[in-house]
C-alpha cells in the first residue's frame, strides 16, 4: 500500500524542528525566573554542609586524609568541579526522560509523535536548551562557589573540556534508553531521584572512588561516568587518577559508541512496543 | 417592603461534629496513604541513600589511615561519624517531608478542585490540616525507625544513649516542625507555586543547623543565625541523647528553646491559617489554581 504524505522530510526540516523545540523550551524556562535562580543556588546549598564537614576533618585548612586518596587536599575544588559536571550529566542523563513525562502530562506527546520528525531528534532537541541554561546557571554557580569556597584549577582547561565531550555524548545513549523506560512505565520521579543519587554516589561526584568500601568499587568501575569525572579532574586539578588519563579517554570513547548504539536500540524497541499497546497517550 | 431572611443550615456544629469531621479527614488521608504502595519503596530507600553521599564523603575525608577522622573526633567529640551524620540528615529529611506533605496538603486539595467544597462544610477548618498531620506523623515514625534499623544492621551504628531521651527530643520537636508546616501550608494557598520556598527553608536547615558538622565550626554570624532555627537544638539534643548518657537535665538547654519555638510556630501556623482563610474567601482565591 502506498502512503501519500504532504510532509517532505529533509535535513533542513529536521534541523528546523530541532531549533523550534529548543526555542520553545527556552521560552518556558525563562517564564519561571525563580526556578532559574533556584538552579544556581540549589547545588551550592547541597555542597555547603560538605564544606563545613571538610573543615571538621582538616588541620590548618588541609584535608590530609582526603589528599591521601585523591592527591589533592583542596577538596572544595574537587567537589565544585564534580557538582558542575553532575549538572550537565543530569541534563543529558535524565532530561530526555523527564521531558517525555512532561509531554505526557500535558497531553501533547501523541501529537508530537505524529509529526514527521525523527523521534531521537525530538529527544535531542529537548536537551539543547537545557544544555545552554545549565551552562549559564553552572557558570553563575561556579563564580559564587569560587567566591565562597575557593576554586583553584591548576591544570589544562582546554584538555579537560575536550575530555568531557565523549562523556556527555555517550550519556545521550543512556538518556535514549531511559526515555524508553519512561514511555513504558509512565512514572519518572522515583526512578530519576533514586537513580541519580546512586549514580552520583558510585561515580564519585563528591569523593574519590578509591575511598569506597572495596565491595562497591567494582560497581563504580562499571560506570563510564567514573572515568569521565576522574579524567577531567586529573586534567584540570591534577589529581591522582585511577588509570593513566589516556586509558580513561579511550574507555570513554568506546563507551560513547556502545552507549549511543545500545541506547538507540532500546529506545526504538520500547517505543514500538508502546505504539503496539496504544499507551502513548496515557499517563 | 423589607424582608429579613434568617439563614438556616442543616449542619449542627458542635464539639462532637468537629471530632467526627476530624476523624473522617484522618481516615481519608490514611486511605489515600495506603492506596499508593510506592511509598514503601521510598520508606526503605531514602533513609539509606540520602545520608550515603555525606557518609561516603566523610569516609574519603577520613583518609586511608584515619588521620582525618582523628581530627573530626577531636573537633566534634563524636567517635561514630556515621551516627553523627545520620542524626543530622534524618532531621533534615523530616522537615523536608513535612514541608512537601503537610505544606502542600491544602494546595493539593486546591489542585484537585475539592478545597472550595470542603470549605463550605460546617466544620472547624483547621481540622483539614490537623487531619493530614496524623498519618504523616505515623509514616515519619516508621521512617525514623527504619533509618535506625538499616544503619544499625548494615553499618553497625549503635545507640549508646537512651531511647527514651531520644523519643523525648523528637516529641518536643513535633510542634516546631509541624507548626512551620502549618504556616507554610497556609501561605501556599495564596502564593500558589511554592517550590522555591521549600528549597529556601530546607536550604537554611541544611546550611545553618549542622546536619553534618558541629555548629561551632561556623563563622560567628552564622552561629548567631543558627540559634533562631529550632532544628539546630533538635539535632544537637538528638545527638546527645543517642550517643551519650545525657539525661533530662543535660538536654534542658536544647529542650527549652525547642519547646518555646514549638509554641511560637504553632501560634504562627494557626494565625497564618486564619488570616489566609479570611483573605482567600474575601478575594475568591480559594478555588483558583
Amino acid at each position: 500500500m502506498e502512503i501519500t504524505t504532504l510532509s517532505q522530510p529533509s535535513l533542513l526540516t529536521q534541523l528546523r524542528a530541532l531549533f523550534v523545540i529548543a526555542r520553545k523550551d527556552w521560552k518556558v524556562f525563562w517564564r519561571y525566573p525563580l526556578n532559574a535562580v533556584s538552579s544556581v543556588f540549589q547545588p551550592i546549598i547541597w555542597i555547603t554542609p560538605v564544606y563545613f564537614m571538610g573543615k571538621a576533618f582538616s588541620t590548618n585548612g588541609q584535608a590530609t586524609g582526603f589528599a591521601a586518596y585523591s592527591g589533592s587536599g583542596d577538596y572544595m575544588s574537587y567537589i565544585l568541579l564534580g557538582t558542575i559536571l553532575t549538572n550537565f550529566i543530569l541534563t543529558v542523563f535524565w532530561g530526555m526522560g523527564y521531558a517525555l513525562k512532561e509531554d505526557m502530562d500535558a497531553g501533547v506527546l501523541e501529537s508530537n509523535w505524529l509529526t514527521p520528525v525523527s523521534r531521537l531528534l525530538i529527544l535531542v532537541g529537548r536537551t539543547l536548551t537545557s544544555l545552554l541554561t545549565t551552562t549559564i546557571t553552572s557558570t553563575a554557580m561556579l563564580i559564587i562557589g569560587a567566591t565562597l569556597f575557593g576554586f583553584k584549577p591548576t591544570g589544562n582547561t582546554f584538555a579537560a573540556l575536550l575530555t568531557a565531550i565523549p562523556m556527555l555524548v555517550g550519556l545521550y545513549g543512556f538518556g535514549f534508553a531511559f526515555a524508553g523506560i519512561i514511555l513504558l512505565m509512565r512514572e519518572a520521579n522515583t526512578l530519576v531521584d533514586v537513580g541519580s543519587f546512586l549514580v552520583q554516589g558510585f561515580s564519585g561526584t563528591n569523593f574519590p572512588v578509591k575511598s569506597l568500601p572495596y565491595w562497591l568499587i567494582p560497581v563504580s568501575l562499571m560506570l563510564p561516568l567514573t572515568y569521565g569525572l576522574d579524567a577531567v579532574r586529573g586534567l584540570l586539578l591534577e589529581t591522582r587518577t585511577l588509570f593513566p588519563i589516556n586509558v580513561e579517554i579511550i574507555i570513554l570513547i568506546v563507551f560513547m559508541f556502545l552507549m549511543l548504539w545500545g541506547g538507540a536500540q532500546i529506545f526504538y524497541r520500547v517505543e514500538r512496543q508502546v505504539r503496539i499497546l496504544g499507551t502513548l497517550g496515557q499517563h | 417592603m423589607e424582608t429579613t431572611i434568617t439563614p438556616r443550615s442543616l449542619g449542627k456544629p458542635g464539639i462532637l461534629s468537629d471530632v467526627l469531621a476530624f476523624y473522617a479527614i484522618l481516615r481519608r488521608e490514611w486511605t489515600i496513604f495506603t492506596r499508593y504502595p510506592s511509598w514503601i519503596i521510598a520508606l526503605f530507600i531514602w533513609p539509606l541513600i540520602f545520608p550515603m553521599l555525606y557518609i561516603l564523603t566523610a569516609r574519603a575525608l577520613s583518609g586511608p589511615d584515619g588521620s582525618g577522622l582523628a581530627v573530626f573526633i577531636q573537633t566534634t567529640g563524636a567517635t561514630d561519624y556515621i551516627g553523627y551524620i545520620i542524626v543530622g540528615t534524618t532531621v533534615w529529611m523530616w522537615q523536608n517531608i513535612v514541608l512537601w506533605d503537610v505544606g502542600f496538603s491544602l494546595r493539593n486539595e486546591q489542585m484537585r478542585g475539592t478545597l472550595e467544597s470542603n470549605w463550605l462544610s460546617p466544620t472547624w477548618r483547621f481540622s483539614y490540616l490537623l487531619g493530614h498531620t496524623g498519618p504523616q506523623i505515623v509514616s515519619m515514625a516508621m521512617f525514623i525507625a527504619i533509618t535506625a534499623l538499616e544503619f544499625g544492621l548494615m553499618f553497625g551504628v549503635r545507640l549508646n544513649g537512651s531511647g527514651w531521651m531520644l523519643a523525648l527530643m523528637m516529641l518536643a520537636a513535633i510542634p516546631a516542625i509541624y507548626g512551620l508546616g502549618f504556616a507554610f501550608a497556609s501561605l501556599v494557598i495564596t502564593v500558589k507555586e511554592a517550590n522555591a520556598f521549600v528549597f529556601l527553608i530546607r536550604g537554611l536547615v541544611m546550611i545553618f543547623c549542622g546536619i553534618t558538622f558541629p555548629v561551632a565550626i561556623l563563622p560567628e554570624w552564622m552561629q548567631s543565625f543558627a540559634k533562631w532555627l529550632p532544628q539546630t537544638y533538635l539535632i544537637h539534643g538528638m545527638r546527645a541523647a543517642a550517643f551519650s548518657n545525657a539525661g533530662v537535665n543535660e538536654l534542658l538547654p536544647d529542650l527549652i528553646p525547642l519547646i518555646s519555638f514549638g509554641i511560637f510556630w504553632l501560634l504562627v501556623g494557626y494565625f497564618t491559617f486564619l488570616w489566609m482563610e479570611r483573605r482567600a474567601r474575601r478575594t475568591g482565591a480559594i478555588g483558583q489554581y
